[in-house]
């Protein structure tokens, strides 16, 4: 334990000298994450309190969907958690020099597994923990809650779930490291891969929120909206953490005190039951699989053959030599990062899983037009969230991704706009495309007008988002961490993200009026004046342009940096 | 060829570099030497485009560094005393990427890029992934990939560290080949027999002040007449400093 103790106590006082260095840059980023945090935190707040209070007292969807919604929201949670960490204890358990340090000193390796697993889990949830603290403590003020009800939620219910997520996560980690060690890696992955997503397929096909609301919609207004109905969600769902979590705060809002404590002493007990577990085969199997892990790297090294792909530098381009470089050297470093390609692929599926959901939604003869509203604007938020997701991800670390490796385009002859254009043009045009899929699939069934004002609408926030997670990503430029994933939890990362949502509120906000204005229409079967759509353009072009021109500028500085 | 003009670089209230003038001629190969923190890397990074001085102004050619970038850039090669590599590519790869920066084409670069792979002896292993290179493995590609474009200046930073005898050896010959050719070459080392068998000219360094700047044969009669080795004398003079 003493050893423990002794790496932490230098830990942390590395993490307190770089975070607390006194120069003007360091006190003025720190003053702005500061009110950017509590902004935040505050904003969060106030819109969880005010969503609830729409979904209860406007659309009146009753304390039983709402918890149940919150069940389906909180499975995301718990997969991203999940499959996070898989991938950041890769890096970190397996590919770190710090760890290659450890084991050169005589250190327990199951120690070293505990100092890692720690360190990855409230390095890469420290925002996580931030927005459940304000959603929750939105969610229990609506209600009226006491401290105490919002401290066993917090402590009793969303540490466990996250640590269970968590520890889950390393132990599949270690399972897959010694499946590969007897069949071919790429098979492990590939059939890991095809099995979690046929879970997440399985869980959304069995639990459809659509479907769930329909059924619960029939009762109404027969019972008492706040009956619990657990007849109408599959059994099976019943034995997930993220269930246990919403049903929870479900009985203690219901004033049930005995059903809350008995699902969080169940949601507590597998939380250790986990944790247990993943320290226990760390103890056993964390350095043999390190040990594995070198070999089959190794291995694969050893025998895998060059290929002449398409991206091959040796090929002749139609691009002009410096475009051709820098393009083939990112993508190339893209696709043989398996944390990259591997991230991007689960993305990709919970985006498609949401596109096929979000096609069947109607919007049209709900009879309520606030509901159609809110319907719309929240799968249009949902579509800006997705995006902000893929920007944080992947264009937030492009540039601490260069690395100090960097030397070599820094002293070239290469102006600073290549740089950046190769970057958007990599990975913003991909982004880009997603984004005007997601607004084609949750527009089709719309008037033209409508179709058109949402690809607008969605072409320059997501542009904008881009460009804001480019500029931040310089701002808060880290050459020296080598992990995309780090680089996307970490503390610029989070204050990123929170102003991609600050930003995408302020676009739900102005087109709040247009959007309900027209579903009004539809409702009384006026003419909607098309003008109306025009208006919120204007705020939209001046907001995104200066954030535009700001972002460029930081990513200008950046680039122009001493190295 | 390179001026150095009262060139100053100050970190806070640190000064790295104080005041530094120093003009290399065309053909010369410029031992710059001093000890750990003296300010050698401080000013390669000046000279290279990487840091910016703080004041005073580097000339290439008769045209600023910092005010021409691309065309100066075009002029250096840069070899960093530290090899950092794009792991997820070959040696060959980071020789195609390093030519393109430089807008070389295609038939030229791979023509090159062969010649240097021959000339330097890294054949056998540069279709391997750069991370699972040597640190002189990393440093032998990254010397190549400075010669790439034929540039007029070299700038060295520390070229001999984690290179074994034989690749030294291979190194130290390159490199005075280059200089007969006409290459200028700038160099910052620690290892005084490379400057005693290579070099042309001599800088010293010391907290951030030029204290020698002759030919390595003022620095020999020098060295006789206090009776010392250049190791001996090295220690003497920035010590006196």
């Amino acid at each position: 334990m003493s050893q423990i103790l002794h790496i932490l106590h230098y830990k942390l006082l590395t993490f307190w000298r770089t975070n607390t260095r006194i120069d003007i840059t360091s006190l003025l980023k720190n003053i702005g994450s500061s009110i950017t945090y509590f902004g935040f935190a505050y904003g969060a707040f106030y819109f969880t309190k005010r969503f609830i209070w729409f979904l209860i007292s406007e659309i009146k969807i009753g304390l039983f969907l709402l918890h149940e919604f919150m069940s389906m929201i909180l499975f995301i949670f718990f997969v991203s958690i999940n499959v996070g960490n898989i991938i950041v204890s890769y890096s970190t358990l397996y590919k770190s020099n710090e760890v290659n340090y450890l084991f050169t000193k005589p250190i327990i390796p199951a120690k070293v597994f505990i100092l890692k697993f720690l360190d990855n889990f409230f390095y890469s949830s420290s925002t996580l923990l931030l927005i459940l603290l304000s959603v929750l403590a939105g969610y229990v003020s609506y209600f009226k809650m006491q401290l105490g009800s919002f401290l066993l939620l917090f402590f009793g219910n969303f540490i466990p779930f996250m640590i269970s997520a968590g520890s889950l996560g390393v132990i599949i980690l270690m399972l897959l490291i010694k499946a590969a060690s007897k069949v071919n890696p790429k098979t492990v992955i590939y059939l890991f891969a095809n099995l979690y997503l046929i879970f997440i397929i399985f869980f959304f096909k069995l639990n459809s929120p659509l479907e769930l609301a329909n059924n619960v919609f029939k009762y109404y207004p027969f019972i008492n909206k706040d009956l619990y109905l657990g007849n109408l969600v599959p059994s099976f769902i019943k034995y997930l953490p993220n269930n246990w979590l919403a049903e929870t705060a479900f009985w203690i809002n219901r004033g049930i005190l005995f059903y809350a404590w008995q699902l969080t002493i169940l949601q507590i007990t597998i939380s250790i039951i986990l944790f247990i577990i993943a320290v226990y085969l760390g103890s056993k199997w964390y350095f043999n699989t390190w040990l594995l892990n070198l070999k089959i790297t190794s291995d694969y090294f050893s025998n895998k053959k060059q290929k002449q792909s398409f991206f091959s530098f040796s090929k002749k381009s139609i691009l002009d030599p410096l475009k051709e470089s820098l393009f083939k050297k990112d993508f190339l470093n893209f696709f043989r990062e398996p944390s990259q390609w591997l991230h991007l692929i689960v993305l990709l599926l919970l985006i498609l899983i949401f596109l096929l959901s979000v096609k069947g939604i109607r919007y049209k003869g709900l009879g309520n037009f606030y509901l159609q509203t809110g319907i719309y604007l929240s799968v249009f938020l949902f579509n800006l969230l997705l995006i902000s997701t893929l920007s944080l991800r992947f264009i937030f670390p492009v540039i601490s991704l260069e690395g100090e490796a960097f030397w070599k385009i820094k002293s070239a002859p290469v102006h600073p706009s290549n740089i950046i254009i190769n970057k958007l043009f990599l990975f913003g045009l991909f982004i880009l495309f997603i984004s005007l899929l997601l607004t084609y699939f949750s527009n089709y069934r719309f008037e033209f007008h409508i179709k058109l004002m949402s690809f607008i609408i969605s072409f320059i926030a997501t542009t904008t988002i881009i460009f804001i997670n480019l500029g931040m990503g310089g701002f808060f430029v880290n050459y020296k961490e080598k992990n995309a994933i780090r680089i996307a939890s970490s503390q610029g990362a989070s204050i990123t993200f929170l102003l991609n949502i600050a930003y995408m509120l302020f676009i739900i906000i102005v087109i709040f009026k247009p959007i309900s204005n027209y579903f009004l229409s539809l409702m009384l079967r006026k003419t909607f004046e098309v003008s109306n759509m025009l208006y919120p353009l204007f705020p939209i072009t001046i907001v995104s342009t200066i954030a535009i021109y700001i972002s460029l500028n930081s990513i200008y500085k950046t680039l122009k940096k001493d190295f | 060829m390179l001026l150095l003009q009262n060139v100053t670089k100050k970190y806070g209230q640190f000064i790295a570099v104080n005041n530094l003038n120093l003009t290399i001629e065309k053909g010369e190969l410029f031992g710059f030497l001093g000890p750990n923190g003296a300010g050698k890397t401080t000013t390669i990074k000046m000279i290279t485009g990487l840091l910016s001085p703080t004041s005073g102004n580097i000339y290439l050619d008769g045209k600023d560094v910092w005010q021409n970038p691309i065309e100066s850039k075009m002029k250096i090669g840069y070899i960093p005393d530290q090899p950092f590599l794009y792991d997820k590519l070959t040696g060959r790869e980071f020789l195609y990427f390093s030519g393109g920066l430089y807008g070389l084409n295609k038939d030229y670069l791979t023509n090159r890029i062969n010649e240097l792979l021959e000339l330097l002896k890294i054949e056998s292993w540069v279709d391997k992934r750069t991370e699972e290179y040597s640190q002189g493995m990393k440093q032998r590609i990254t010397i190549a990939s400075a010669f790439l474009h034929n540039p007029k200046l070299i700038v060295v930073d520390e070229p001999m560290v984690g290179l074994d005898p034989q690749s030294a050896y291979v190194v130290k010959k390159f490199f005075f080949d280059s200089i007969k050719n006409g290459i200028t070459i700038f160099m910052s080392t620690h290892s005084l027999n490379v400057v005693e068998e290579i070099c042309t000219r001599v800088g010293i360094i010391n907290k951030g002040n030029i204290i020698f700047d002759d030919s390595l044969s003022t620095l020999s009669k020098l060295k006789e007449e206090k009776n010392n080795n250049l190791e001996e004398l090295f220690i003497q003079l920035t010590r006196e400093e």
